[in-house]
């Protein structure tokens, strides 16, 4: 009776308070508690890294074109065109950049996700940058249609589109006081790029998206596309997730906001 | 209701099957006649007893409520169903001509025609409140036979086209192009009849469980009475 549920909460994965001490809660003298083992739990950290761990190092293999991916004649070339040596320095610091925020940036709320759920989300990211990467640095890559102008477009918007990303996380990192579990409205600050939350509540979403389609316009690849289209539907589920507890955690929650792109989603 | 999902999946089914009466002979033609009619009149009576359970319960939410279960299920292992069945009369037997007089299509053919007959009463004597014991014995009984054949049916066809795929390169695509994007339909293929190695023993399994579930309940209930 006098255990925390922290203490209970060793023995077992269930998620509850770790604060409350067993005999505060309004249970009565004697509470029954009812776990379901959720199975091996692996914490957000690991996945996120592992998550963009794979696509970074998948990428560079394409990149240096590695045995066996390519004609035998083709290994340790480097393609002729400049616009496949941006795409790897895009790609790959678009991870370097995420790897770092999962290190230092992001504060994570939940604690674990199930086993599962990694080989899942490593699977299709692992096999989506693979399938990327192969058709970037084939030998036969064709540059994009309207060369060099279509490129400097694509590079824009992604450069634009990370600075964005990155302010909304550090944003967000900063309405969170660690060891306070106490929930926020993000506001926009003096940083330009967080201007966005006047009219969006996942900015971070829409500047990932708009990075992507920078990515596409600059690579004008169909399966960068593709992941680009997949990416956009699940981001937008996520938002839209996030603003609806928004909208039931705050009354005063701003009207004029929608989840992912303004006025439209 | 169980029958929406299906129902509406099927449609597309009564439309596609007459055009691949190109190269199957009187037998198989016969079949796809009964077929169509059994889809169709079954369509029919889907729709009318959703309007009429409608207008029993006077509004959506329950509706959407008591199908939901039986609509996810059938929705879901359906949605194979359906999309091997379209692939195999659409990408496969009416796109390479060659194919179509092979007796692995009438293989299939049989097999599903079958299939669908038994299901369909099996959906339309449910809506009405009066399923007799001996569809839905049939068609928890008769897929012991029906699905490997069907799936015999299936494998052997794609085998059949692979050659003339590779030879002619059809619906494939070939770097270079300015879409930076390739598919080779051959590859395709012969992936799809690897998949078929997890996918079948899991739907066959799966039916063997739902017999022992609901012939399973029907024995309890006459032992009852």
């Amino acid at each position: 009776p006098t255990a925390t549920v922290l203490d209970i909460k060793a023995l077992f994965h269930k998620s509850c308070e770790d604060e409350e001490v067993l005999q505060t809660l309004p249970v009565g003298t004697t509470a029954s508690f009812y776990f379901s083992d959720l199975g091996p739990q692996l914490t957000w950290g690991t996945v996120f890294l592992s998550e963009c761990v794979g696509p970074l190092i998948i990428y560079l293999m394409f990149y240096f074109r590695l045995p066996f991916i390519y004609s035998p004649k083709y290994d340790f070339t480097t393609s002729k065109h400049w616009i496949v040596h941006l795409a790897c320095m895009c790609h790959s610091f678009h991870y370097i950049k995420r790897i770092l925020e999962t290190m230092f940036v992001h504060r994570i709320s939940h604690g674990t996700m199930p086993l599962r759920n990694i080989f899942k989300n490593c699977g299709y990211y692992w096999c989506t940058a693979a399938w990327m990467a192969y058709y970037i640095n084939h030998p036969l890559y064709t540059p994009p249609y309207y060369g060099q102008q279509q490129v400097n477009t694509g590079l824009y918007i992604f450069l634009f589109c990370q600075v964005g990303n990155f302010s909304i996380h550090v944003a967000l990192r900063n309405l969170k006081l660690p060891g306070s579990k106490a929930k926020k409205i993000p506001y926009p600050t003096k940083n330009p790029f967080t201007w966005i939350f006047w009219l969006v509540s996942c900015p971070n979403y829409t500047y990932e998206v708009g990075s992507w389609i920078g990515f596409t316009v600059m690579t004008q690849c169909v399966p960068v596309a593709f992941f680009t289209l997949v990416a956009f539907i699940q981001m937008t589920v996520w938002a839209k997730g996030k603003h609806r507890g928004y909208l039931k955690e705050f009354r005063d929650y701003p009207t004029l906001r929608s989840s992912i792109l303004p006025f439209i989603l | 209701m169980s029958a929406a999902a299906p129902g509406t999946s099927k449609a597309a089914h009564s439309d596609v099957a007459p055009k691949r009466k190109k190269g199957p002979g009187a037998l198989a033609t016969a079949y796809l006649v009964i077929y169509n009619v059994v889809m169709t009149a079954g369509w029919l009576v889907i729709a009318v007893g959703l309007v009429r359970a409608y207008l029993a319960r006077g509004s959506y939410h329950g509706l959407y409520y008591s199908i939901e279960k039986p609509l996810k299920f059938f929705q879901t292992g359906a949605i194979l169903e359906v999309m091997s069945r379209v692939f195999l009369t659409w990408a496969v037997t009416h796109s390479v001509r060659e194919v179509q007089s092979e007796d692995s299509v009438l293989l299939f053919v049989t097999a599903w025609t079958v299939t669908e007959i038994i299901r369909y009463s099996f959906y339309t004597f449910s809506l009405l409140n009066h399923l007799p014991f001996l569809i839905k014995w049939a068609r928890y009984t008769f897929f012991f036979v029906l699905y490997p054949m069907g799936v015999t049916g299936e494998l052997l066809t794609i085998y059949a086209a692979l050659p003339y795929v590779q030879k002619t390169g059809l619906y494939s695509v070939t770097l270079p192009n300015k879409y930076n994007f390739s598919f080779d339909y051959y590859t395709f293929l012969i992936l799809i009849m690897i998949s078929y190695i997890p996918l079948f023993p899991q739907l066959y399994f799966h039916m063997i469980r739902q017999r022992k579930k609901v012939l399973g309940h029907v024995e309890d209930y006459s032992k009852v009475e």
